[in-house]
């Protein structure tokens, strides 16, 4: 049992969160809290580590309790994937005051985090590609995918002014994963979209919703306004990445003015279903025969409401598609999402006790293939997979659907 | 995590990286193969090795797999033949490098 010991307790606290605050809600809303506990019964994590419990976290917030809650473990373990506000009555924006209290206090993030969001800033994109290595990567995949599917005219365009739409890549696709830019360009080109890649900022990637920096926050959204006004294009989609979805989307309406972000964001997968919809590309289910199920990214689903489309592109690609249970908003976190994974070795068996969750989950559906449309996602199931011994692969929705394309 | 080569024991993080790359050498090539389920090493395996060994002591990063294939003469096809968990979480862990910072 703790004790609450009233010379500890500083009613400004609250006050002094409020001011820094980066949220949709009204600043203060936090200070709303019932202390009723549904967020801890929503969290998945509190039966499994003891400090998952929100509402005490909340609590020591709103009593002021400064070194308590600077020196708790909940503010770098708390994965921000916001299920506990889903099931809030007063709507407390938890993720949101993790974030806060993690960028405006003068606290470092853990593992290699901060020196991610350094690298970012300073060379454009989280990786530290050159110019000259993304171009040459993008051209040698353009050339990949005109011998596979023996057409000259398949393009990766870069700079293309008036394009549609801007696309913005994970820096890992073109580092290490270029098999990934090359399944993408070939949906684009089965599409005939009118699309374009950006020569200057391409990294969608958005580490500072991870470390809570908004200084940083705002040099990486405007980079990407940047090059929509350069290239003059309708509107953005963003490689299938979670956080960089809402990072992206959201982003725009607390990072940006309303003028700075005035273009529509949207997801691959997005785009995906909307083609197969239309009949714009056709696709063959049979191609993918095994069993496959889907993990829920938060920052996609429960946060920015993208739910039934990676369903919609699963049903019309695969034989077989089986929901795990509970899915959709309501699904866990894998156990790896709010930087979590960049955070070191340290909470490596941490991260992985939460993902026993995750194991059961895709267990029970005895399905071979788990699909996510989310690079931090497809990480640590990967992990959770090789330390659970589960005879499952991981895979993009757009592995899925490149594999089933029909090309006339 | 550890391995034990030759009387030295060689830690790895998490995710089976060696933490001090100046321990490597070919024997613990050898060792790292097998927890990569790489039975043997064979030439074609030394020259993607050597290459990124070569430019991470000259760059203290890993190369883009564009410069890699370019460099060796290997489709992307073969290098995952050689390393089947890939270039980055595969090669570059037998090569010795640490693992790579950001989203890998």
């Amino acid at each position: 049992m703790s004790v609450i010991f009233s010379h500890n307790m500083n009613h400004q606290f609250k006050t002094e969160i409020a001011e820094v605050f980066t949220t949709l809600q009204d600043k203060l809303d936090f200070a709303n809290c019932l202390a009723c506990g549904m967020c801890t019964a929503a969290c998945p994590y509190s039966d499994v580590h003891d400090e998952m419990d929100p509402r005490k976290f909340v609590r020591m917030c709103l009593l002021g309790l400064k070194d308590e809650v600077f020196n708790d473990n909940f503010i770098w373990k708390c994965n921000m994937c916001g299920r506990c506000t889903m099931l809030c009555p007063m709507q407390v924006d938890i993720a949101g005051l993790v974030r806060t209290l993690r960028g405006n206090f003068g606290l470092t993030a853990p593992g290699t985090l901060q020196d991610v969001v350094e690298n970012q800033v300073k060379t454009g994109n989280q990786m530290e590609v050159t110019k000259e290595d993304y171009l040459e990567t993008l051209e040698w995949m353009e050339e990949e995918l005109q011998e596979e599917i023996d057409d000259p005219g398949a393009k990766i365009p870069v700079d293309k002014v008036g394009a549609d739409f801007l696309f913005l890549w994970d820096p890992r696709e073109i580092k290490y994963y270029p098999l990934d830019v090359q399944s993408i360009a070939k949906i684009m080109h089965a599409a005939g979209a009118n699309w374009t890649c950006s020569s200057e900022y391409w990294d969608a990637t958005h580490y500072g919703l991870f470390n809570g920096d908004d200084k940083v926050s705002k040099i990486l959204l405007k980079r990407i306004a940047e090059q929509v006004k350069r290239l003059k294009v309708k509107y953005v989609v963003v490689t299938e990445c979670g956080h960089a979805t809402h990072a992206q989307r959201w982003g725009k309406n607390v990072w940006l003015t309303s003028k700075e972000g005035n273009y529509p964001v949207f997801n691959f997968v997005q785009k995906e279903a909307e083609w197969i919809k239309k009949g714009i590309i056709k696709v063959d289910p049979t191609r993918n025969p095994e069993p496959v199920t889907f993990h829920d990214p938060c920052n996609m689903v429960r946060k920015e409401g993208i739910v039934e489309e990676p369903r919609y592109c699963l049903q019309k690609t695969v034989i077989d598609f089986r929901e795990m249970w509970p899915n959709r908003e309501f699904n866990y976190c894998c156990g790896g999402g709010g930087g979590l994974l960049a955070m070191g070795s340290e909470i490596y068996p941490y991260r992985l006790e939460k993902g026993s969750l995750k194991a059961e989950q895709i267990k029970r559906t005895s399905a071979k293939i788990v699909v996510t449309p989310c690079h931090n996602c497809f990480d640590q199931l990967s992990d959770i997979i090789k330390h659970f011994k589960l005879d499952v692969k991981v895979k993009h929705i757009h592995h899925m659907v490149s594999n089933a394309l029909v090309l006339d | 995590m550890a391995l034990e080569v030759n009387g030295k024991t060689i830690e790895l993080d998490e995710d089976g990286f060696m933490v001090d790359p100046d321990l490597w050498d070919e024997d613990v090539a050898v060792a790292l193969a097998k927890t990569e389920e790489i039975d043997e090493l064979t030439e074609d395996h030394w020259k993607v090795i050597n290459y990124l060994r070569d430019y991470y002591q000259q760059f203290g990063i890993a190369p883009m797999i564009r410069k890699v294939t370019k460099s060796t003469g290997f489709k992307l096809k073969e290098i995952y033949e050689l390393f089947p968990s890939g270039p980055a979480k595969g090669a570059c862990k037998v090569a010795g490098l640490p693992k790579p910072t950001g989203c890998v």
